[in-house]
């Protein structure tokens, strides 16, 4: 879900850069805390996990691939404004590295990848009791990648409107599309991210001591 | 986390990616993710990059799982240098 340069209108580029500068200073703010500098090895290790994983893609039918995007993953163990960082310097490294996604473009992939991702993974988990945290897990991790999606096919059907077809594609393509493609997606994203976590909880209890501290 | 399992976690994760990229290249290597298959279907082209990145995935399984080891490196150490200096120092 990497957008390219070329493809959006540059208003929305503009906006997307706004957007997602705000939340990283925001994230950057909120993670001034004892805790969090306990976790720096954690939050690089997860980020350098996640980018391998996100490397392999899985056929999700139609010719279609899927990868781990990992914002409800990091969300869960880190906490929203961590997790941010960590997606933020995996899309960098991606970008700048690697080429995956535009250079442009990169603002716009923080906000649908990394600060929708985190967002909603934070509400939809965050908000639920601790006997419902696996179902709430996969549904953290399905809603992130269908969330993101969504505001992609959105931003893609905004640029056509208002570009009068230069950039983006008609949103009655660019909705059912993106959406039929990452409703399945989202369910390879639920199925790893609920193994990953049951797995982290066996060999690092810890982690998971207090949740609730972790969310903020 | 001591070192010791840091390190055990690190040989994990560089495990677990050699033995998914064999099922990626099985399986996946030559399709498009969800919005290459939505721009595909729009009858739209990706165009040329504003800047042109050093590195790429690879197209085989050597180059790919080398592209995986030096992202992961880059990764890691990107990570944990912007916690010390953005993080740890800003911190109270």
């Amino acid at each position: 879900m990497h957008i390219p340069d070329g493809l959006m209108w540059p208003a929305i580029l503009g906006i997307g850069w706004i957007i997602s500068i705000s939340m990283v200073w925001y994230a950057v703010r909120r993670t001034r805390s004892p805790l969090a500098r306990e976790r720096i090895p954690l939050m690089a290790l997860l980020g350098a996990g996640i980018f391998v994983a996100q490397m392999l893609n899985f056929p999700v039918g139609g010719g279609t691939t899927g990868h781990l995007v990992g914002a409800a993953l990091a969300t869960i163990m880190l906490g929203f404004a961590p997790a941010l960082l960590v997606l933020t310097t995996i899309l960098l490294v991606q970008c700048l590295m690697f080429g995956d996604g535009g250079v442009t473009a990169l603002g716009l992939n923080i906000l649908n990848m990394a600060v929708i991702g985190c967002g909603v993974s934070r509400i939809i988990y965050g908000s639920s009791p601790d006997s419902m945290k696996r179902p709430s897990t996969i549904a953290a991790a399905w809603a992130a990648v269908f969330a993101g999606a969504l505001a992609c096919a959105i931003e893609l059907g905004a640029s056509y409107w208002a570009s009068g077809g230069s950039y983006g594609i008609p949103m009655t393509i660019a909705l059912p599309s993106m959406l039929g493609y990452h409703a399945l997606i989202g369910a390879g994203e639920g199925i790893l991210t609920v193994g990953v976590i049951a797995y982290l909880r066996q060999v690092l209890p810890e982690i998971f001591a207090s949740p609730r501290r972790q969310l903020a | 986390m001591n070192t010791a399992r840091y390190a055990l976690a690190v040989v994990g994760t560089i495990i677990f990616f050699a033995i998914g990229l064999v099922l990626f290249f099985l399986f996946s290597a030559d399709y498009g993710d969800g919005l290459e298959k939505t721009l595909e279907r729009a009858g739209v082209t990706e165009g040329e990059p504003v800047f042109r990145a050093p590195l790429d995935y690879g197209d085989d399984y050597p180059s790919a799982f080398l592209a995986g080891l030096v992202g992961f490196s880059i990764l890691f150490l990107l990570a944990y240098g912007l916690g010390r200096f953005v993080i740890a120092k800003r911190a109270p």
